[in-house]
């Protein structure tokens, strides 16, 4: 099969255009000038029945995006389109576009596999393989064809340093990464995600499964390593969005005439200060202050 | 549409509900200030000075009440736009109340002084313009109207023309002795606690317009065109002919 190749982000930059109200462009912060992802139209089904539709978002490099909204309201769905997750579903199908550096990540030439090296994926519940903690972590890079111990090891520990885990772990390598706690499982998730050196790091409510101090921890990393990935998170706490993130798009849900379950729509994307300050939406204002849920 | 945490949505109205009690409370004292003056009512004065420090009082648990719910809810969005405009609001409340205060302070010390009846009629008016800024900010606030807070600018230029022309009637009526002096120093300070306390109506009017629209007040605009006392008639003006 003939590969599509993915270009780099150093490819398509582009310089930064000036400010403007449009939130599809640039918030002006450092590093963060060009779009990772841009979604056009686009719509999920499961079946016949349609999940989410019209989203059109630009997920800015190196900046923290993240996705909020009721149960059912395709946030989670809309993530697993950036790394073709939903294609191991049979029934789902994709309508619209997703650009990846101006590459259409749904064209037949993509390979799924490169995308998905290129993107990796945090889940909602820690899922650390029945492996060591070192074995974990080495596992993608190994795929990848590394063989040599002083480079395993070497990629190992800027992993786990990357999520902040090292220091807890440093001295049991070898114990297995299901001894851990919750948050530290998390962390050794997010370790084996960034070993491959992926560009993007989708995160699936990374935090709905830990205590508050956990919760914290991982939060903290987000931020440390956003000037490293850049990151989109749909997470079901509201202020998880207003803490971390740099942009949030509300999602809602919308009765169908057709059938009675609910679709999907994004209703407002713009930098989160704006989101919890002065949303544009009546819908996202209700949302945000708790007058519907 | 499910309505969800009502009980914290009750909390900000209540205060809401509060904020605009007192600073409906506090426009009431304004004619009252100018009609002690103009009354040599001592014993009015006394009641309103000492009604002042109930005031304060009301403004720092008011004061706390928002500071619970920034603490203990995290509003966002509108709501947290309003508990911030609030404690603002609170705040120019509590000063108009101080400025109520000092006006009948003044009329303590020009106790004995007949004033020239130009001037009573200027101090009537300073009072009445005043409260009607505060009712203007009042209305806007529990109607959350931002047409109506846009008014309170312009009503405060007639208030400023006022006071300008209370100033230069204060100099054409002043006979030049210490005494007289004295008097006419106490009568401008009372003109301009009423001139400040159409600037803080402007204030409450401008963090309407930034609970209701999130914008915040722009303190670059072009300064507002002089009012001319003949180009506005006086709000009161068919009813005291």
């Amino acid at each position: 099969m003939i590969s599509k190749v993915l270009p780099n982000s150093s490819d398509t930059y582009q310089e930064p255009t000036t400010m403007s109200d449009n939130p599809n462009q640039s918030a002006g912060t450092p590093g963060a000038t060009d779009v990772v992802f841009r979604t056009s139209d686009l719509a999920v089904y499961y079946g016949e029945f349609r999940a989410v539709r019209d989203v059109a978002i630009d997920v800015h490099r190196k900046e923290i995006t993240a996705f909020i909204g009721p149960s059912g309201c395709g946030k989670s769905t809309v993530l697993r389109c950036f790394n073709r997750m939903n294609d191991l579903i049979p029934s789902a199908r994709v309508e619209g576009k997703v650009d990846f550096h101006g590459v259409d990540l749904y064209d037949p030439a993509v390979n799924a596999v490169e995308v998905r090296r290129r993107i990796g994926m945090v889940f909602q519940k820690p899922n650390p393989f029945p492996k060591s903690i070192y074995d974990n972590v080495a596992y993608g890079p190994r795929l990848g064809g590394l063989k040599k111990k002083a480079d395993l090891d070497a990629v190992v520990e800027k992993a786990l340093r990357g999520a902040a885990l090292w220091d807890e772990v440093k001295d049991r390598l070898k114990a297995s990464g299901l001894g851990l706690s919750g948050g530290q499982q998390q962390r050794l998730c997010i370790a084996r995600a960034i070993a491959i050196e992926p560009e993007v790091l989708l995160m699936d409510e990374p935090c709905s499964a830990l205590d508050p101090i956990a919760t914290a921890r991982v939060e903290e990393l987000m931020q440390e390593i956003k000037d490293q990935y850049t990151i989109v998170i749909v997470t079901h706490n509201m202020q998880q969005a207003a803490r971390v993130s740099d942009r949030v798009a509300f999602f809602t849900t919308e009765v169908n005439t057709e059938s009675d379950r609910r679709t999907g729509v994004l209703v407002e994307y713009d930098l989160t200060k704006k989101m919890f300050s002065a949303p544009s939406d009546e819908r996202t204002e209700a949302y945000v202050t708790g007058r519907f849920g | 549409m499910e309505e969800l945490r009502k009980t914290y949505h009750n909390t900000l109205d209540q205060i809401r509900a509060d904020v605009i009690l007192l600073a409906a409370r506090v426009a009431e004292s304004v004619p009252r200030a100018a009609g002690i003056i103009l009354d040599s009512d001592l014993e009015g004065a006394e009641y309103v000075i000492k009604a002042d420090a109930e005031i304060d009082a009301v403004a720092v648990e008011l004061e706390e009440r928002c500071i619970e719910v920034l603490a203990l809810q995290a509003p966002v969005a509108g709501d947290l736009r309003q508990v911030l405009a609030l404690m603002k609001i609170v705040a120019e409340i509590e000063r108009t109340g101080d400025m109520v205060a000092n006006i009948c302070k003044v009329a303590r010390r020009v106790y004995g002084h007949e004033l020239d009846p130009r001037l009573r009629g200027l101090v009537g008016r300073m009072g009445e313009q005043a409260q009607a800024i505060l009712l203007a900010a009042i209305d806007a606030m529990r109607e959350r109207d931002v047409a109506k807070a846009a008014a309170v600018d312009d009503m405060d230029g007639y208030l400023d023309a006022v006071q300008k022309q209370f100033i230069q009637t204060l100099i054409e009526t002043h006979h030049g002795t210490s005494d007289d002096m004295q008097v006419a120093v106490q009568l401008a300070m009372a003109s301009r606690f009423f001139e400040r306390i159409g600037d803080h109506g402007v204030n409450m009017a401008e963090r309407v317009k930034f609970i209701v629209t999130g914008v915040l007040p722009d303190h670059r605009k072009p300064e507002r065109a002089p009012v001319a006392l003949g180009d506005v008639a006086h709000p009161e003006a068919g009813e005291s002919a």
